[in-house]
C-alpha cells in the first residue's frame, strides 16, 4: 500500500513579468484605436468635405449646405439616381433568382456534376472583375467577336450590353455567387426531413419545392438580396466602361466623372454625393444586420449533411446540367477566353482568323512603361497588404472574441461595414483624410502606400469573415487554460490561439492577395502619374480606345489570380471562398 | 499550502442570478466539493475563484492574497493567480505535444532551460504518463488526456488545484479509477483542491467535505456523512440519494427527541436537537437502507416506529434489493442486504435516522 515516490512538490519560481512592458489592456485598446479610426476615420473629412463651399484645399471657406442643395437639384443627378435604382433592381432579381435557383439544383437535386458545377459558380468572386467586363466586351460588344459573329452568320441581334438590361446581365453575373453561397450555406444549414416528411406525405417534388424549399430560402435570399443591390448601387466599373459611351450615367459615374472632369475639381458637390450613397449603404447595412438576426431563428441547425434525401429531377437531371454549365462557359470562360485572343492579336474580328494577326506586342508592351510599374505595383500591393490585412485582422479577431475589452463588441460590426460601402466612397474619404493630415497623408498622398491603405481597409471584411468561424471554434477553455498556467493575454494568444488559426490566416492572405490585386475603384480616386496599378491602368487605357494591352494586362491578373489560388488550396489546403457571403 | 475563503459572492448573468450570496471556506489540504445540478453555479464559482469570471460582489482569499474584492476594487488578473486548473474538456492544447504542454507553464515562468525536462519528466511520471511524452494529444485516449491536462495543472507547483468535473467525458469504469487515482494524488501531495460535480457518488466518495448548491445558492455544507445522513433541506435530501420524506405534525416533545403524528395517526419518534413547536409541521428524511425490514409473521420488531406494511415490489439490483413498501396510505422505499421473502412486513424507521429537513 505504502507507495514509495520520490517526487518533491516544490514550489517553482513564480510568475516574473517585466513591468516596462506594456498592459494586454493598451494594447488591446492600440488595436481597436487602429481598427477603427482607420475604418470611420476617413469619413470624418468626408462630411467635413461636403459641408463646406469650396475645395478642402483651397484657403478660407464657410459651412453651407449648398452642396446638397446644388446635388438635389441638378436634373443629371436624378436621372443618374433613376438609372442606378432600375440597375440595381434588375441585377437583384437576375442574381437572386438564378443564384437561389443554382444552390436549390445543387444542394437539394440529383443534378450530375453538381459539386463541380456549384464550385465553378463561384469563380466569378474571384477572378478579376474588371477584366471579365472587358471579356465581356471583347465578345459581346458592339462590333464583339460573337456579337458579329451571331450578326453575320445567323442574322440574330445579340443583347446590347451598353443599355441598362445589358449592363445587368453583366453585373448579375459577378454577383451571382454571393446569392448562390448564401443560399446553398442555408439550405446545407436547414433541416431537410422538413422535406422529407412533406415528401412522404405524398406531395410531389414541385409542391414540396414551391412549399417548403423556397419559404425556408426566404432569409437568405433576401439578405444575399440586399447585399447585392448594394454593391450594385456602388458598382463603377461596369458603368463607366459601357454606360458613358452611350450617356447612360448612374450615381457612381455620375460623382466619378464630376470629381475628374468637373468644372471645380473634387468640388464639395462629389463629397455631398458620396455621403447620400453612404448613407444608403449604411441604411441598407442595418437592415440586413436585423433580417440575419430574424434568420438566425428561423433556421434549424438540425441538418445533418449527406443524409439529404435528394429531389430526382428525372428527364430534366442532363438538360439543367446543361443548362448550368452553358451559363459557366457564357458567364466565365468565354470573357476570359476572349481575353487570351485579344491579348495575341493586333484586333479581334470574326472576318480574318486569328492566326493572321497574331502579334506577341500586347504582352511586349508590359515589361515596359508604364505597363511594367502598374503591375510591379499591383504585386507589391497584394504582397504587403495581404500580410498587413491578416496580421490587423488576426489581432482584431483575437481583441473582439477574445478579450475583455469594453468596447470588443463593436469590432466585428465595424470590420464588416467596409464591405457594405461603396469603393469610391473609401477612395474619396482617404483622399480627403489624406489632404487633411499633414505630412504623414502627403507622403500617402505621393506614393503607392495611400492606395494600399484604401485597398486594404476596402478588402478587410474578407479576411475576417474567413478568420471569424475557425475563431469561434477553437474553445474558450484552451486560453484560459493558458492563463492558469500564468502566460499573459498577448503570450496566450501568441502560442496558443495564433498557432491554431494558423489555416484561417493562410486563406485570409490568399483572399487577400487576390483581392487587393484585382481591387480598383478606391485607388480611382487616389491615382497620380507615378502610383499606377493594374486596375486604373487597364480602365484609363481603356478608356482612351486602347484594348491590347488592357487584355494582355487582365490576363496576368486572371493568370496570377489562378496561380495563388491554386497554390493557396493545393499547398496550404485553404478554401477561401467562405469569405465572400459577408 | 494555503487556505480558501469565499465570502458573498454575488454574480449576475442579465436577469439571472448565477450565484447569490455564496459563501465558503476550504481549509489547507482539504479536497472541498461543490455539488448540485446542472447550471446551478458550480463553475461560476470556480471561474471566479480562477480569475475568469468577475462576480459584482463578494471577496476571495488565497493563502492570504486577496485575489478579488468588489469593496475595494480588488481583482488580480487571472495569470497571476497561480492556481492548477483542469479543465472540463481538458483543454490540452492540440498543436503541442505533451511535453510541450507541460513545458509551456514553466517557460511562461522563464525557468532555466535545463531544469524543465527534468521537472516535465517527474510530474509526468507523478501521473504515469512517462512514456507519452513525445505524443500530441489527437493521439492519446480521452484518459491520458485527462492526466495530462492534470501533470499540466501540478507542474509549476501551484498554491491552489481546482478541478471543474474532470470526470464527466470518461466513461463509467475509467471514471471510477480516475476518481480513486486523483484522490489519492490529492492526498500524498497535500493539495488544497476545489472540486467540481454533478455526480452525489463523486462528491460523497472523494471528499473532505461538500458544499450542495442549488439555484446559485450554498444548501448546505458538512463532511459527506452528514450531508448523506443528516441534510438540512429537502433539495438536499432528494439530490443526494434515495430518499423517504415523511411529513407529519408535531404531538410530543421530550428531552432530545419529538414524536411527529403522520399519516394515519401513528406516532413517530424522532431524535431532535432543536426544540419545536406543537403542533408544527414538520418534514423529516430517511434513508432507503436505513430502514430495518422483517417479514410480518417472524419478526421479532415492536413498539415504536414500527409499522405494518404490504410489498408493492421488490428490485433486485446488484449488491442489495430494493422495496417499494405501502403503508395505511404512505410509501416507503426500503433497501435491504438481503431478500425479505413476504408479502406482508414490518417497518422499523430508527429514531436516529431521521433527519428534519423542513
Ligand atoms: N457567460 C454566461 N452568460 C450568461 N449566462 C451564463 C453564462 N455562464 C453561465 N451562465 C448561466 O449561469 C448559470 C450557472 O452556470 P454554471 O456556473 O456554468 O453552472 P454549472 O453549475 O452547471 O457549472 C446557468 O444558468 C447558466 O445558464
Ligand atoms: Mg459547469
Amino acid at each position: 500500500m505504502a507507495q514509495v515516490t520520490t517526487t518533491t512538490y516544490e514550489p517553482v519560481a513564480p510568475v516574473r513579468r517585466s513591468r516596462s512592458l506594456p498592459t494586454a489592456g493598451s494594447l488591446q485598446w492600440l488595436v481597436w484605436l487602429v481598427v477603427v479610426g482607420l475604418i470611420l476615420g476617413p469619413f470624418i473629412p468626408l462630411v467635413y468635405a461636403s459641408i463646406r463651399d469650396r475645395p478642402l484645399y483651397e484657403a478660407g471657406g464657410a459651412f453651407t449646405a449648398g452642396a446638397y442643395r446644388d446635388l438635389l437639384s441638378d436634373t443629371a443627378f436624378w436621372h443618374a439616381a433613376l438609372h442606378t435604382l432600375e440597375y440595381a433592381a434588375l441585377t437583384t432579381t437576375l442574381s437572386v433568382v438564378a443564384g437561389g435557383a443554382i444552390a436549390i439544383l445543387v444542394a437539394r437535386t440529383d443534378l450530375p456534376w453538381r459539386k463541380a458545377l456549384g464550385r465553378l459558380t463561384l469563380l466569378p468572386l474571384l477572378l478579376p472583375s474588371l477584366g471579365i467586363v472587358l471579356g465581356w466586351i471583347v465578345v459581346w460588344g458592339p462590333g464583339g467577336y460573337l456579337s458579329s459573329l451571331v450578326h453575320t452568320h445567323l442574322h440574330l441581334g445579340t443583347l446590347d450590353i451598353n443599355t441598362i438590361p445589358g449592363m445587368s446581365v453583366i453585373e448579375a453575373t459577378r454577383l451571382l455567387p454571393v446569392a448562390y453561397m448564401t443560399c446553398e450555406a442555408a439550405l446545407a444549414r436547414a433541416d431537410s426531413s422538413l422535406e422529407d416528411a412533406a415528401r412522404s406525405a405524398g406531395s410531389s417534388p414541385i409542391r414540396v419545392l414551391r412549399s417548403i424549399t423556397i419559404p425556408m430560402l426566404r432569409p437568405a435570399l433576401l439578405n444575399s438580396g440586399t447585399l447585392i443591390f448594394t454593391l450594385s448601387i456602388a458598382s463603377l466599373g461596369i458603368p463607366l466602361l459601357l454606360g458613358t459611351q452611350h450617356n447612360i450615367q448612374f450615381l457612381s459615374t455620375y460623382l466619378y466623372l464630376q470629381w475628374t472632369n468637373g468644372a471645380t475639381p473634387d468640388s464639395p458637390l462629389v463629397s455631398a454625393g458620396a455621403m447620400l450613397l453612404l448613407l444608403v449603404a449604411t441604411l441598407l447595412l442595418l437592415l440586413r444586420n436585423r433580417m440575419l438576426g430574424a434568420e438566425a431563428r428561423y433556421i434549424s441547425v438540425a441538418g445533418k449533411a449527406g443524409r439529404t434525401a435528394m429531389l430526382s429531377l428525372r428527364m430534366w437531371r442532363w438538360p439543367l446540367a446543361i443548362v448550368v454549365a452553358l451559363y459557366i462557359v457564357f458567364s466565365t470562360l468565354v470573357p476570359v477566353i476572349g481575353l487570351a485572343l485579344m491579348s495575341f492579336v493586333a484586333f479581334l474580328t470574326p472576318l480574318i482568323a486569328p492566326w493572321h494577326l497574331f502579334t506577341w506586342s500586347n504582352w511586349h508592351i508590359l515589361g515596359s512603361g508604364i505597363y511594367l510599374r502598374s503591375i510591379e505595383h499591383s504585386a507589391l500591393l497584394a504582397l504587403i497588404g495581404g500580410l498587413v490585412t491578416t496580421a490587423l485582422v488576426a489581432l482584431a479577431t483575437l481583441v473582439a472574441h477574445r478579450s475583455k475589452l469594453p468596447t470588443r463588441k463593436s469590432l466585428p460590426f465595424v470590420m464588416l461595414y467596409p464591405r457594405a460601402i461603396p469603393g469610391l466612397i473609401i477612395g474619396i474619404g482617404f483622399f480627403w483624410a489624406y489632404l487633411l493630415t499633414g505630412a504623414p497623408g502627403s507622403w500617402l498622398r505621393q506614393g503607392i502606400w495611400g492606395i494600399l491603405l484604401a485597398f486594404c481597409i476596402r478588402n478587410l471584411p474578407f479576411a475576417y469573415v474567413v478568420m471569424y468561424p475557425t475563431m469561434a471554434r477553437i474553445g474558450e477553455e484552451l486560453d484560459r487554460a493558458g492563463r492558469s498556467v500564468g502566460a499573459g493575454w498577448w503570450r496566450t494568444c501568441r502560442s496558443i490561439v495564433l498557432p491554431l488559426l494558423k489555416p484561417a490566416l493562410f486563406a485570409s492572405f490568399v483572399l487577400m492577395f487576390v483581392e487587393i490585386l484585382n481591387d480598383y475603384d478606391p485607388a480611382l480616386f487616389l491615382v497620380r502619374p507615378g502610383t499606377e496599378v493594374i486596375g486604373t491602368t487597364m480602365l484609363d487605357t481603356f478608356l482612351q480606345g486602347i484594348v491590347g494591352p488592357v487584355a494582355s494586362l487582365a490576363m496576368v491578373q486572371v493568370g496570377v489570380t489562378v496561380i495563388v489560388l491554386a497554390i493557396g488550396t493545393l499547398v496550404l489546403k485553404v478554401r477561401v471562398t467562405g469569405g465572400h457571403d459577408a | 499550502m494555503p487556505e480558501i475563503h469565499v465570502d458573498s459572492l454575488v454574480k449576475q448573468f442579465g436577469e439571472q442570478r448565477a450565484l447569490d450570496d455564496v459563501s465558503f471556506d476550504v481549509a489547507e489540504g482539504e479536497l472541498f466539493t461543490l455539488l448540485g445540478p446542472s447550471g446551478c453555479g458550480k463553475s461560476t464559482t470556480l471561474m471566479s475563484i480562477a480569475g475568469f469570471q468577475t462576480p459584482e460582489e463578494g471577496r476571495i482569499e488565497v493563502g492570504g492574497d486577496v485575489f478579488y474584492d468588489a469593496a475595494r476594487r480588488v481583482s488580480v488578473p487571472a495569470e497571476r493567480r497561480n492556481l492548477g486548473i483542469v479543465f472540463q474538456s481538458y483543454a490540452v492544447w492540440p498543436h503541442m505535444t505533451v511535453f510541450d504542454n507541460l513545458a509551456f507553464p514553466l517557460r511562461v515562468r522563464k525557468t532555466k532551460r535545463a531544469a524543465i525536462r527534468p521537472r516535465v519528466v517527474e510530474v509526468l511520471d507523478l501521473v504515469e504518463m512517462g512514456p507519452y511524452i513525445d505524443r500530441y494529444p489527437h493521439q492519446l485516449s480521452g484518459g491520458q488526456q485527462q492526466r495530462v491536462a492534470l501533470a499540466r495543472a501540478l507542474v509549476y507547483s501551484p498554491s491552489v488545484l481546482l478541478l471543474d468535473e474532470p470526470f464527466s467525458n470518461l466513461d463509467a469504469k475509467l471514471r471510477e479509477r480516475a476518481r480513486a487515482w486523483v484522490k489519492e494524488l490529492q492526498g500524498r501531495l497535500g493539495l488544497t483542491t476545489v472540486f467540481v460535480t454533478h455526480d452525489q457518488d463523486e462528491a460523497l466518495s472523494m471528499s473532505d467535505r461538500v458544499a450542495v448548491m442549488s439555484q446559485g445558492e450554498v444548501q448546505q455544507i458538512g463532511t459527506p456523512e452528514e450531508i448523506y445522513r443528516r441534510p438540512t433541506s429537502r433539495f438536499v435530501a432528494e439530490f443526494v440519494g434515495n430518499v423517504n420524506l415523511l411529513t407529519g405534525e408535531v404531538a410530543a416533545t421530550e428531552r432530545g427527541r419529538i414524536a411527529l403524528e403522520i399519516a394515519g395517526g401513528r406516532k413517530l419518534w424522532i431524535d431532535s436537537e432543536r426544540a419545536q413547536q406543537p403542533r408544527a409541521q414538520v418534514t423529516v428524511a430517511v434513508r432507503p437502507e436505513a430502514l430495518r425490514l422483517e417479514a410480518a409473521e417472524t419478526s421479532t420488531l415492536n413498539g415504536s416506529n414500527t409499522l405494518d406494511a404490504t410489498v408493492r415490489s421488490v428490485a433486485f439490483l446488484g449488491d442489495h434489493y430494493q422495496y417499494e413498501l405501502e403503508t395505511g396510505d404512505l410509501s416507503l422505499t426500503a433497501q435491504t442486504p438481503r431478500a425479505v421473502f413476504a408479502e406482508r412486513v414490518k417497518v422499523h424507521i430508527p429514531a436516529d435516522a431521521c433527519a428534519i429537513v423542513e
